[in-house]
């Protein structure tokens, strides 16, 4: 099994290609990303956004090239790798029929946490629902339902954090909770952030990156980017289409 | 330099996945209540089929494809209600986002499928005998009728399992499992149904008929478990 360096860099991918049939949703995208950054990735939708999370992620192999997250190969070490990453989606990847508290405790013995039940209560309490831990999650609201994805998503304290448009569907107050809550790990993790708010992926990089039909059109260093250009740059692509 | 984390051992996830299943299960019964169901409403079938074969009419004769009828259409329904569970909210991918070797999950999904599948027998069977094999007792001992009951199932519930895994995946999936599973099941069906009419029927020779049958049957389960857990990756993967 490979172990990660602590110099590896948090994300490394290299001449990607996911297709689907004659279709690229992926077309040659490389990067580098250094461990502690926090990516934010815009573009029109089809522009291969998701489908670049869901290869990162190990949930889609690509059709070419490579990708390495916190050093660990996609395909051939996918479940090493699995074990340091953490997924928070619009979707709350969670079972409706289970409380908050069985959830997350079935979540922990499939990562094998230590001392689940010390775990489960420390991310409940952090993000305010211990007191909700025995409810069903098919009587959540939206927000809450968010906030327990990210305790989902956290438990088994992976190095990068994936989120997928997290702030689809939330109302301000539960968007601001998100804020706090990502504020308060910001500093433990890599974060790569799928975004169609450009105010607010931009707040929250340090590197951006813009796709449209499955290519890299700009990525950068925020400290690099201007934001009126980057606007531009980005509203440029909205009419491209999907890849 | 960081050290990658002891990996879990697969035997916990195992269980782990299993004892979710039965636990969302008791709670909102919905596999076995609609497996129940259909299972009575195929008997009621039956009756009402049967009502006018006039009381020369030896059941036995074709007590066990009944059986077995009612089994295949009953798992059918449960094992696409199964995996929908997972889907719902995305569940699926953050099972496999977890690191878990994909035939954990399968066999964990089978045997829940399995449990639930049996159960369904268990309350299956006595109300067709009481109903239909009244005065007509079977030529073998019960415990040959669950054997082969047994055999049977493990090769619906696997390849059911497997099936209903693409059906939640692909676009109109829920025809894969009614499309394939009776063409993929047939020869382990044809090996069941033999097995439970040798042991119902009786006569000359029914015990090697039925070991006969239930080696079979078992033969071909293992060949079509082996077949599904080399292809499970491919299913529920990229």
């Amino acid at each position: 099994m490979p172990e990660a360096r602590a110099d590896t860099l948090a994300v490394e991918v290299t001449d990607l290609v996911r297709a689907f049939g004659a279709r690229k949703a992926l077309d040659g995208v490389s990067l580098e990303l250094p461990q502690g950054a926090f990516l934010s990735i815009f573009g029109p939708n089809g522009a291969g956004k998701t489908t670049l999370l869901r290869v990162l992620t190990t949930l889609a192999n690509p059709s070419k090239g490579t990708a390495k997250v916190a050093g660990f190969d996609v395909v051939a070490d996918a479940v090493e790798l699995r074990d340091r990453i953490g997924l928070i989606s619009h979707n709350p990847l969670l079972y409706p029929d289970l409380s908050a508290e069985e959830n997350l405790l079935f979540f922990s013995e499939m990562y094998g946490v230590d001392d689940p039940a010390a775990r489960v209560h420390e991310l409940l309490t952090a993000v305010e629902l211990d007191h909700r831990r025995l409810d069903l999650v098919r009587t959540f609201s939206r927000g809450m339902l968010q906030r327990l994805s990210i305790a989902r998503a956290l438990l088994h304290r992976p190095e990068v954090l994936f989120l997928d448009e997290p702030y689809s569907g939330l109302d301000p107050h539960a968007a601001d909770i998100l804020d706090q809550l990502i504020a308060s790990v910001r500093a433990q993790h890599t974060f790569v952030m799928v975004s169609h708010d450009l105010t607010k992926g931009l707040e929250l990089c340090s590197h951006a990156l813009i796709l449209a039909k499955g290519k890299v059109v700009l990525f950068d260093s925020r400290d690099n980017i201007d934001a009126d250009e980057f606007a531009r740059t980005y509203r440029s692509t909205v009419g491209m289409g999907v890849a | 330099m960081a050290k990658a984390p002891a990996r879990v051992s697969s035997w916990r996830q195992f269980k782990a996945i299993l004892k979710k299943d039965i636990v969302m299960e008791l709670r909102t019964k919905e596999m076995l209540t609609s497996m129940t169901l259909y299972t009575l409403l195929t008997l009621v079938i039956y009756q009402i089929a049967l009502s006018q074969s006039g009381s020369g009419f030896d059941i036995r004769l074709i007590a066990a494809g009944l059986v077995w009828l009612a089994f295949v259409f009953t798992s059918m329904l449960g094992l696409n209600r199964s995996l929908v569970h997972e889907k719902d909210q995305g569940c699926l991918e953050a099972l496999l986002l977890s690191p878990v070797d994909r035939p954990v999950i399968f066999f964990a999904k089978a045997i829940g499928n399995l449990i639930f599948l049996m159960i369904v027998e268990v309350l299956t069977v006595p109300i067709f005998a009481v109903a239909f094999m009244s005065g007509r007792p079977i030529a073998g001992p019960f415990w040959m009728i669950a054997l082969s009951a047994v055999v049977g199932s493990i090769g619906i519930a696997g390849v059911g399992t497997f099936l209903a895994t693409m059906a939640v995946n692909a676009r109109g999936g829920s025809f894969i499992l009614s499309v394939l599973f009776i063409p993929l099941m047939y020869p382990a069906l044809l090996a069941a149904v033999a097995g439970t009419s040798a042991v119902v029927l009786g006569g000359d020779g029914y015990q090697a008929a039925f070991w006969q049958s239930v080696g079979m049957g078992a033969g071909i389960d293992a060949i079509m478990l082996l077949a599904v857990f080399a292809l499970y990756e491919f299913v529920v993967g990229a």
